[in-house]
């Protein structure tokens, strides 16, 4: 008789995570596995080419070989293979997209960075303060900070900084020990404070400056009265990102361009400034959402700070959405950068850049340089096409109850 | 009616906000604006003649000084303000260039775009609703993954290469539509609307009708895929969404033909979200002119846009901006009331 385990050996179900689960849901799809090959090949060969095949933009010119058609093996005509063709000024195609996609790259990773820090973070405060009441120190702070934001405009006008302070401190005031006044002693004191605040340190200027800085100072007492609280500033957020929003986003990218000058840093800086409400409208409503969660009210209740919660407990579960978003707003960052580099807003030549490339080339369409224009054309359309097919496959891994 | 009104009253700060934003954009420029527009090597007398135009003379937004003196009009005559002013008398300032009124030129130019713009919704709507319905309708079918597959295409397409892909295979190798240009030169047409598809039709000119749809035919084919592409999408994801309700159970399990609950049931509640995108692609389609009628030489706000920022007439470009950004606002509102027309719930809220 053989000696038997009591207990029969059970294969252990492996671990699960949250992310080995969404990583096995991108992986078992077909189209999101086309993205991430697509994505890697463009990455990889980017930054390979440009830190192992260096290319100097600036002395890259042979006239001889002026709009070549693309060539396989040398001919006499042409002695160096050019697999995409060459350009007006002879220089080879598939060597300026292979660099190129180093500037796009850096395009989307930038601006796409820029928009996220920016809008991420407003969209994080302001939803969260939307929901949860402020603390008294978050209080003070917020009218203190609304006191010198509005005091500033006085301030200027009677060129006193001093008058900024004070109005800060009189936010302070309001929010700290004005609180429990009430409402009828709160309101005298408030606007007798502005209106003497504006308008007693301007008398040394002029006392027409002192007629207006106390109307204003009156005002602004008026405003600092209110029990201003957490809406308020996720209000006055959103109604700057409604402002961006008016402008449709590719216009006003072009505008900034069209104004600060062209250069692809300035394109990489007016793309992130344009993508900012998505993002801060993304991660308003993720966190709108999150706020009403039991793990949020349980840490509430044994009493966790507000940074704690928000950067312990929410920022890691608004990760989905923002890294879908992410990885399509790549996509239509290196769309942008190539619009600007085409109207020649972006970069600046010689550089290679996709966008500019085509707009170096179109008026040779007519003669027939038909390969000058389509391989980076291409070139944009592909990796493009990866990052919204990788995107779209993410959105579908990260978040199972919206696949269908 | 109270939403009507609600919704209004909040454009304010939107469109306040936005002429800030557009008469900033000068202020962007490094350096002199004047001397910017005009060249380094510009005379003392026209950069000042450029400066008194545009009332770079005076502040900003106030004139602190003039108020030390109690000069409570020159306090408030400031750049901003008079930008401001001059804007609701409707007056864009003038071309440094050629000293014509921007808003005359907007206005004149303005029909092409609009036509441009309409012309490539229109095949949008016309082609994206059905693709997406008939996606939703056969659901993983070959159908299915082509055209969501080629939307998908659509919505990676750069319009500017897209555009030049046309010229090369419709104009040049095939020879089939013209390269640029809204008419023939040769052609006259008696201006009612301003756009020559309306015009040429109510007077009867064939012929110039034939041509206006041949050079609107590849601009509008450029500038239409990318709504295309995305109101297909929309429309299956709201389609699909709407045929799990109960609501579609209740009408099949009545009986009722295919085609019927499609139609009458699920399309009526699923295009609510496509109106949105729709009108957030009006505006953009506005913008994407700017791109569409540079390479199609489309003589419209767009490529006056790019001549102008070619040509550093700063004004214009501020002009133009304003003029699109103000025409997007509009829509979203046409968008947001439609809503609540469709949807009684929203006039609630």
């Amino acid at each position: 008789m053989s000696e038997r385990p009591i207990v029969p050996e059970m294969p252990l179900r492996r671990r699960r995570t949250l992310w080995g689960d969404a990583w096995r849901r991108l992986i078992a799809s077909p189209t999101a596995r086309l993205g991430m090959a697509i994505v890697v090949l463009f990455v990889l060969g980017t930054v390979l080419a440009h830190f192992l095949w260096p290319y100097d933009p600036k002395t890259d010119l042979d006239y001889s070989l002026k709009l070549k058609p693309p060539t396989l093996r040398p001919t006499p005509d042409v002695p160096s293979i050019h697999l995409f063709g060459t350009d007006k000024l002879g220089r080879d195609i598939f060597r300026r997209v292979v660099h190129g996609g180093w500037n796009s790259l850096r395009v989307g990773v930038i601006s796409v960075g820029i928009s996220l820090a920016v809008g991420g973070l407003l969209g994080l405060l302001a939803g969260f303060y939307e929901s949860v009441p402020l603390t008294v120190g978050e209080r003070i702070g917020l009218m203190a900070g609304i006191g010198l934001v509005l005091g500033s405009i006085p301030a200027w006008i009677a060129g006193q900084a001093v008058q900024a302070v004070l109005f800060a401190a009189l936010g302070a005031v309001s929010a700290s020990v004005a609180a429990s006044w009430p409402n009828g002693r709160r309101w005298l004191v408030m606007l007798g404070a502005g209106l003497l605040i504006g308008a007693v340190p301007s008398l040394f200027v002029s006392p027409y400056v002192a007629l207006v800085c106390g109307l204003l100072g009156l005002s602004i007492g008026a405003v600092l009265t209110f029990p201003l609280g957490g809406p308020l500033f996720s209000n006055i957020v959103m109604r700057l990102m409604d402002v961006i929003l008016a402008f449709p986003s590719i216009l006003l990218a072009i505008a900034i361009v069209a104004f600060l000058g062209p250069g692809l840093d300035r394109a990489m800086i007016a793309i992130g400034f344009v993508g900012i409400p998505t993002y801060a409208r993304l991660m308003r409503a993720t966190v709108l959402s999150l706020v009403q969660r039991d793990y949020v009210l349980a840490a509430q209740a044994v009493g966790s700070g507000h940074t704690r919660i928000l950067f312990r407990h929410i920022l890691p579960n608004t990760l989905s959405p923002i890294i879908v978003q992410s990885t399509l707003g790549l996509g239509s960052a290196i769309i942008w950068a190539g619009a600007l580099g085409f109207l020649g807003l972006g970069a600046i030549p010689p550089e290679p850049e996709w966008g500019a490339m085509l707009g170096d080339s179109y008026r040779f369409l007519t003669s027939g340089a038909w390969w000058a224009v389509t391989f980076p054309g291409i070139a944009i359309m592909l990796s493009v096409l990866g990052f919204n097919l990788l995107g779209d496959g993410l959105r579908d891994a990260l978040d199972p109850r919206l696949t269908r | 009616m109270r939403y009507l009104i609600r919704r209004l009253l909040s454009l304010i700060p939107t469109i306040l906000g936005v002429t800030i934003v557009v008469f900033l954009l000068l202020r962007l420029i490094p350096g002199d604006p004047a001397v910017a527009m005009l060249g380094e090597h510009a005379s003392q007398d026209s950069v000042q003649r450029i400066r008194e135009q545009l009332g770079l003379n005076r502040p900003l937004f106030l004139d602190r000084e003039a108020l030390k003196g109690g000069d409570f009009r020159g306090f408030v005559d400031s750049q901003y303000l008079r930008f401001l002013g001059r804007l609701v008398r409707g007056d864009l300032g003038a071309s440094i260039h050629r000293r014509i009124p921007i808003a005359q030129e907007l206005s004149q130019r303005f029909p092409a775009t609009v036509e441009l713009a309409l012309a490539a919704m229109a095949v949008a709507v016309a082609l994206g609703i059905p693709i997406g319905i008939i996606s939703a309708a056969r659901r993983n079918t070959w159908v299915d993954s082509v055209s969501m597959v080629g939307a998908l295409i659509g919505v990676s397409m750069p319009i500017f290469w897209l555009g030049l892909m046309e010229i090369m295979l419709f104009a040049v190798i095939l020879n089939w539509f013209p390269i640029g240009g809204r008419l023939d030169h040769a052609i006259e047409v008696r201006r009612i609307t301003g756009l020559l598809l309306i015009d040429t039709l109510v007077t009867g000119q064939w012929a110039a009708f034939w041509d206006a749809a041949k050079h609107l035919a590849m601009p509008v084919l450029a500038l239409a895929t990318i709504p295309l592409a995305i109101i297909a999408r929309m429309t299956r994801a709201s389609m699909l969404e709407v045929l799990q309700e109960d609501y579609i159970r209740t009408a099949r399990a009545k009986g009722l033909h295919q085609r019927l609950v499609l139609f009458r049931h699920a399309l009526k509640n699923a295009l609510l979200p496509v109106v949105t995108v729709v009108g957030l692609q009006t505006g953009n389609l506005l913008a994407g002119a700017i791109l569409t009628e540079t390479i199609f030489a489309w003589p419209g706000i767009g490529k006056w846009v790019y001549d102008a920022i070619i040509g550093r007439d700063y004004p214009v470009v501020q002009g133009g901006t304003l003029l699109i950004a103000l025409v997007f606002v509009l829509v979203n509102l046409l968008v947001d009331l439609s809503y609540a027309a469709l949807d009684p719930r929203i006039r609630y809220e």
